[in-house]
């Protein structure tokens, strides 16, 4: 007989590394998965050194401002590099967990994976693991390129930054098994897709300041945790502490803690609903 | 019904059904209602430990269905199902834990992955780790033949490989069930017959696994398994062991007989006798070969005699047929069915 571990003789301990290896297995399934497709591999980190590029020549058009800067003015390169560097977390959520869950649709694997003993908040949450783990890294090296195009960060709060990344991610997240629960149900990626990236970049102020839309506006805006984490990034890179913070890092934390029991739950109820109906396998 | 001890799989009074229509506009137009289709109907069986179970049935049966219950994808609508006395309602985790899965989906590895990547990744989601999943990928793929091909890309596999690859996996975590759906399908006869000496001698007599077999391939099911559920229209017709089915199936007999000429009046007389069940008619250079399909019992066999040479018909060649296990399926699929 093969040995396998067995939750109840080992404890929470066991069941807890029980987690850790299927996580791990998630992560590393996903990195060979991410190499196993060199030109799109290699095409992301050139269009990171296009990006920057574009956004350097586009902020000559401005000069500094307030508006950009979280006290005391700021470039429009240091608004839109750092904006566009972190958005790409919000791409992330939907891309690692509602394309994943429909890759496993159309690849046939989704019942097989649902058919071990693999809780389903493991399953949804660890395809977050490498996604989230290679933007940052995509993220540390955008910014790296944007320095050597003059991009300030020398007063930069890198423990607030880091808390800040955390935040964001686990906010964003909660929108991304939900965006997931979608895809269950519906089959379909392309209309979230959409609706989040069209609303992030109109209301998120990625491409401009939120205090420059109408009020009612800004009300839609400051709903999206994008919002909130782009301006707690942008205060910790321009050298602001977590104390000046607290209003967008509090946003943040709330939104985690309501919104990610609830994405479970919504997940979990999709993923029976498909169960009842037999359309698990569906795309 | 409750949960034995010594049965692997109990199926309690599962009935399962699926929408008729998809989508969201059909899901408001029918009120979050939509009509269903009933796939299975009140079906109980249970499966002994260490037997080897057939699902035979045609397409659309629900073989499929019922396996997709066992394995806990499916919920059903009624009933119950217990995996070695566990609930699958209850606690589907632990269910799953007793269970390995050999789906008919070819597809379900990743592509670009190699096969030996693909093993690690679902080894490790069913609870192997290290030393013990690199040796049991070693001994799987031993017992499939596909050690030399470990390392090559899934996707360089041809489709007999990819449906030994899925063996292998379900195997891998050395379950006490397997469920296992069509395993032979578009395996090479001798890498197939390999699986089955693999299933029958290796997994059930020697490891005295559980194993339930759905399949379309009648010898394999009657060849193999230790009983045969035979499953039409969602419900089962019949199910014992092979030659329990084929005795029972006796008392349906099969009659070659060669005429010089058929009238419909021959063919009403011989559609009106009693126990008659059905007919199949081929013009030969000689003649008309009727074969009669016939449930004898007393008198049946002697008014379908009188039938044949009423009005002066010639009857040249009159013999039974021996029955095969395809007839004991025709009989049970189309008369239980019907009833």
């Amino acid at each position: 007989m093969v040995e396998r571990r067995e939750l109840p003789i080992g404890g929470r301990l066991n069941a807890f590394f029980d987690t850790l290896g299927k996580a791990w297995a998630i992560f590393v399934r996903d990195a060979r998965l991410e190499v196993a497709y060199p030109a799109s591999f290699w095409l992301q980190w050139l269009n990171i050194l296009v990006s920057v590029t574009l956004s350097f020549f586009l902020a000559r058009l401005f000069g500094s401002s307030a508006k950009f800067g979280f006290h005391g003015a700021a470039s429009y390169f240091f608004f839109l590099t750092v904006n566009l560097a972190f958005v790409r977390f919000q791409q992330t959520a939907l891309m690692s967990f509602a394309r994943g869950i429909r890759d496993a649709q159309t690849a046939g694997t989704l019942e097989v994976l649902l058919a071990t003993p693999t809780r389903l908040p493991i399953i949804v949450l660890s395809a977050g693991l490498w996604a989230f783990g290679f933007t940052a890294l995509q993220t540390v090296v955008y910014l790296a390129v944007a320095v050597l195009f003059g991009l300030d960060l020398q007063h930069a709060n890198i423990a607030a930054a880091a808390v800040f990344l955390f935040l964001t991610v686990t906010s964003l997240s909660t929108l991304g098994v939900m965006a997931a629960a979608a895809v269950m149900t519906f089959k379909q990626v392309g209309p979230l897709d959409f609706m989040m990236s069209g609303a992030t970049n109109l209301f998120g102020g990625v491409y401009f300041p939120l205090s420059i839309l109408p009020a009612p506006l800004q009300a839609v805006g400051w709903t999206l945790p994008i919002t909130h984490a782009l301006s707690g990034l942008r205060g910790a890179l321009h050298g602001a502490s977590l104390a000046q913070l607290a209003p967008e890092a509090m946003w943040l934390s709330v939104a985690t803690i309501l919104l990610l029991p609830v994405s479970l739950v919504i997940f979990t109820r999709a993923v029976r609903r498909a169960k009842i109906d037999g359309t698990l396998g569906q795309y | 019904m409750t949960a034995p001890g010594s049965d692997a799989i109990v199926v309690d009074r599962v009935s399962k059904s699926f929408p008729m229509v998809t989508g969201a506009f059909n899901w408001i137009r029918h009120l979050g209602r939509p009509p269903r289709q009933t796939a299975l109907h009140d079906v109980s069986l249970t499966v002994a430990s260490g037997e080897l179970f057939a699902l035979l049935g045609p397409n659309g049966a629900g073989k499929t269905t019922l396996l997709k219950l066992l394995a806990t994808l499916s919920i059903p609508d009624r009933g119950r199902i217990f995996i070695d006395g566990v609930d699958t309602a209850r606690d589907s985790q632990q269910a799953k834990r007793r269970i390995g899965l050999c789906t008919s989906e070819e597809r379900s590895f990743y592509f670009r992955l190699t096969a030996r990547a693909n093993l690690e990744f679902f080894g490790s989601l069913v609870g192997l780790q290290g030393k013990t999943l690199r040796r049991r990928i070693r001994e799987v793929v031993e017992l499939v033949d596909l050690r030399a091909s470990l390392d090559q890309r899934f996707e360089s596999y041809s489709s007999g490989m990819r449906q030994r690859l899925t063996v292998a996996r379900a195997i891998l975590a050395d379950p006490d069930v397997l469920l296992l759906d069509e395993p032979t399908r578009a395996v090479d006869p001798i890498h197939a017959e390999a699986i089955r000496v693999l299933i029958r001698d290796e997994l059930v007599n020697r490891q005295r696994k559980t194993v339930v077999l759905a399949t379309n391939l009648l010898e394999e099911a009657w060849r193999l398994c230790d009983r045969v559920a035979i499953i039409n229209s969602g419900r089962i017709v019949a199910l014992g062991a092979p030659t329990l089915l084929e005795q029972s199936a006796q008392a349906i007999r099969r009659f070659d007989v060669m005429l010089d000429a058929l009238d419909d009046d021959l063919l009403a007389r011989t559609q009106s006798v009693r126990g008659f069940q059905g007919l199949q008619i081929a013009h030969e250079r000689l003649g008309v070969k009727l074969t009669v399909a016939l449930r004898v019992t007393d008198s049946s066999l002697a008014d379908l005699m009188r039938a044949l040479t009423a009005n002066g018909s010639v009857l040249r060649d009159f013999r039974p047929v021996e029955s095969q296990p395809v007839d004991v399926f025709k009989d049970v699929v189309q008369v239980k069915s019907d009833g």
